[in-house]
């Protein structure tokens, strides 16, 4: 028995459950997660500036500073991009963005807040991207590292990840997948049944 | 426990859409009720709920742990002989499993009667650990139920912490979540599990049922090709260990939530087994295996699908004749008998009570009325408080 204690939870984060707030980003960049279907992840580390980089890594200044530049130039290609300040704000926080001007028109974009970086010391090249983050009360994205697509790379507090290639490279994925639709054929089968099933969920 | 009636509050509907609660009326009906609210006694709560959906839950342990060690047990379960080792092995590493909902007959007084155990797909978990909480919440910052009041609901806590320590056990800082197309109802569940998720720190992606691939290397993969590492499925066990991906489950190596050892607890022939292990215990209603039948004393039983949801299937029988029965797809694989034990009524309401386990801690409970003394999808949940 647990008498003399409350019974419920004790407070729930209303604003992370929010979900109709926050006005659409304009364009997101391509789709980029972790883990390829048949592959390994990687570290990742995310620095937020040059000298940030360079404290960690002294042999390898040079890098850090191409990697920001490169992270930078892909933040203005592929990050969000709102038609007003006061929406880019509210999700990004007051002052958090800036006007971006290019060939498809000026946007408001939010100010770049670190840059993802793994395999620095890799022959084969770096990877990085530029990372964001929100200062906004109301947004979800609130104190995480959110990538240009709006990817979620954990609490921004963090700043080692393991994350895949895929994540690191702007490139679209490349489809290793066989077959789908292996799952599925017995809703299909009692779905088509009859009409006493309102809802048509199959939790109970 | 008594049944309450309030004023719904003015703005709910739109707090609804802000909180992304889409399926709080479905097909033009309430599904979401908050003109009444369902009164219990701390006492009630923690004795008649509480503690034996705890003890439930591991006689429900013990069950698993004699079936998966019984060939003639795991055919009276209906498992297809492919994943008897599949469920041996995840039991005896102790995979472990996220959450579960014991639904009971309970008359505010006595013992609670265990229906049965949804230990596979829960939902109403969305309704139970988020809105019923806000309701409450505002109703007594409203002045319309007293300061004191409480609930029987650490449910978003208890799921927050518990996927942590899943992710600690499996080493992992990302999940899929999975359910069926067009069907608002289970998205909502998966979100809210999401939701959970990203509060402990995890982060989460979402892929239906229909979409999931397989890889050449065998591993099931989401639409953007990345490998389904670890996977919450609102799905049930027992319909994708008989589908097409069935046999690659095995190599595809997925940390599975629920384990798939579950599937030996969502399963009706637990009913009889439970009273096979446990007979005469309090809060079990007798129960029977088709083949056992003859010793069935009782004149008013329910036959019940080994396998059905949302109480398909289910007929009520009065001296061999079927005096109530609800259609549905599900029976092939064969039926079990209980003892029939009437849901209190409230008005014209007959009234379940879901109670909701984290792991193998009670963590609050869902309360559901019906116009039928057998609860479908067609019914409505309503908040409860401790008072």
């Amino acid at each position: 028995m647990q008498s003399n204690k409350t019974k419920r939870s004790k407070s729930i984060n209303l604003t992370s459950m929010r979900k109709s707030f926050s006005v659409k980003p304009l364009a997101l960049g391509v789709a980029a997660i972790f883990l390829s279907a048949c592959g390994d992840k990687q570290d990742a580390a995310v620095f937020t500036s040059v000298n940030d980089c360079t404290d960690a890594n002294p042999e390898f200044a040079e890098k850090c500073k191409t990697a920001y530049a490169d992270a930078l130039k892909e933040a203005q290609r592929t990050g969000p991009k709102y038609n007003s300040q006061r929406d880019c704000e509210s999700e990004f926080g007051n002052n958090q963005c800036n006007v971006v001007r290019n060939e498809s028109g000026s946007f408001f974009m939010p100010l770049m807040a670190g840059y993802m970086l793994s395999n620095l010391m890799s022959p084969r090249g770096y990877y990085s991207q530029p990372m964001f983050t929100s200062f906004s009360r109301n947004s979800s994205y609130r104190n995480r590292w959110i990538g240009a697509d709006g990817s979620d790379f954990g609490d921004n507090r963090r700043r080692t990840m393991r994350v895949s290639e895929k994540s690191l490279k702007p490139k679209p994925t490349v489809s290793k997948t066989m077959s789908r639709g292996g799952f599925g054929s017995s809703v299909r089968a009692k779905s088509s049944w009859g009409s006493s099933t309102k809802k048509g969920g199959w939790g109970g | 426990m008594l049944r309450v009636a309030i004023p719904e509050r003015a703005n709910w509907k739109r707090k609804a859409e802000e909180f992304g609660f889409k399926f709080h009326t479905m097909h033009g009906e309430a599904y979401w009720d908050e003109s009444a609210y369902y009164q219990f006694s701390l006492e009630q709560i923690e004795q008649d709920l509480e503690a034996p959906t705890e003890d439930i839950h591991q006689m429900c342990l013990a069950v698993v742990d004699k079936v998966v060690n019984s060939q003639e047990l795991l055919e009276k379960f209906q498992i297809p002989q492919a994943f008897w080792q599949q469920i041996s092995d995840s039991w005896k590493k102790q995979d472990p499993s996220l959450y579960s909902r014991l639904d009971f007959a309970y008359h505010g007084k006595g013992p609670a009667k265990l229906y049965e155990n949804n230990a596979d797909t829960p939902t109403s978990l969305y309704e139970s650990g988020f809105w019923q909480w806000l309701w409450l919440e505002e109703q007594v910052n409203a002045g319309k139920i007293p300061k004191q009041a409480d609930q029987f609901n650490s449910l978003q806590e208890k799921l927050v912490n518990r996927l942590a320590v899943i992710a600690k056990h499996y080493d992992i800082s990302q999940m899929h979540f999975a359910c069926c197309q067009d069907t608002d109802e289970d998205r909502g569940t998966v979100q809210y599990l999401q939701d959970c998720a990203k509060e402990s720190g995890l982060n989460n992606d979402f892929v239906f049922i229909e979409d999931i691939g397989l890889a050449e290397c065998g591993s099931f993969s989401d639409l953007q090709d990345n490998k389904i590492q670890t996977l919450f499925k609102l799905y049930p066990w027992e319909f994708m260990q008989r589908e097409e991906f069935g046999q690659s489950i095995q190599s595809a190596q997925v940390n599975w939530l629920e384990p798939i050892w579950k599937s030996i607890l969502s399963n009706k022939a637990l009913m009889p087994m439970l009273w096979k292990l446990f007979p005469n215990h309090p809060n079990l209603l007798p129960a029977y295996f088709e083949d056992e039948l003859s010793k069935a004393t009782e004149t008013k039983l329910v036959k019940k699908p080994i396998f059905s949801r949302e109480g398909a299937n289910i007929s009520v029988i009065e001296d061999g004749k079927t005096v109530l029965h609800a259609d549905g797809p599900y029976g092939e694989e064969g039926f079990i008998y209980q003892a029939y034990y009437a849901l209190p009524q409230f008005g014209n309401n007959h009234t379940l009570i879901g109670s909701w386990l984290v792991n193998d801690q009670a963590a609050g409970i869902s309360v559901r009325e019906d116009s039928s003394a057998i609860t479908q999808d067609g019914s409505r949940y309503l908040p409860h408080i401790i008072l």
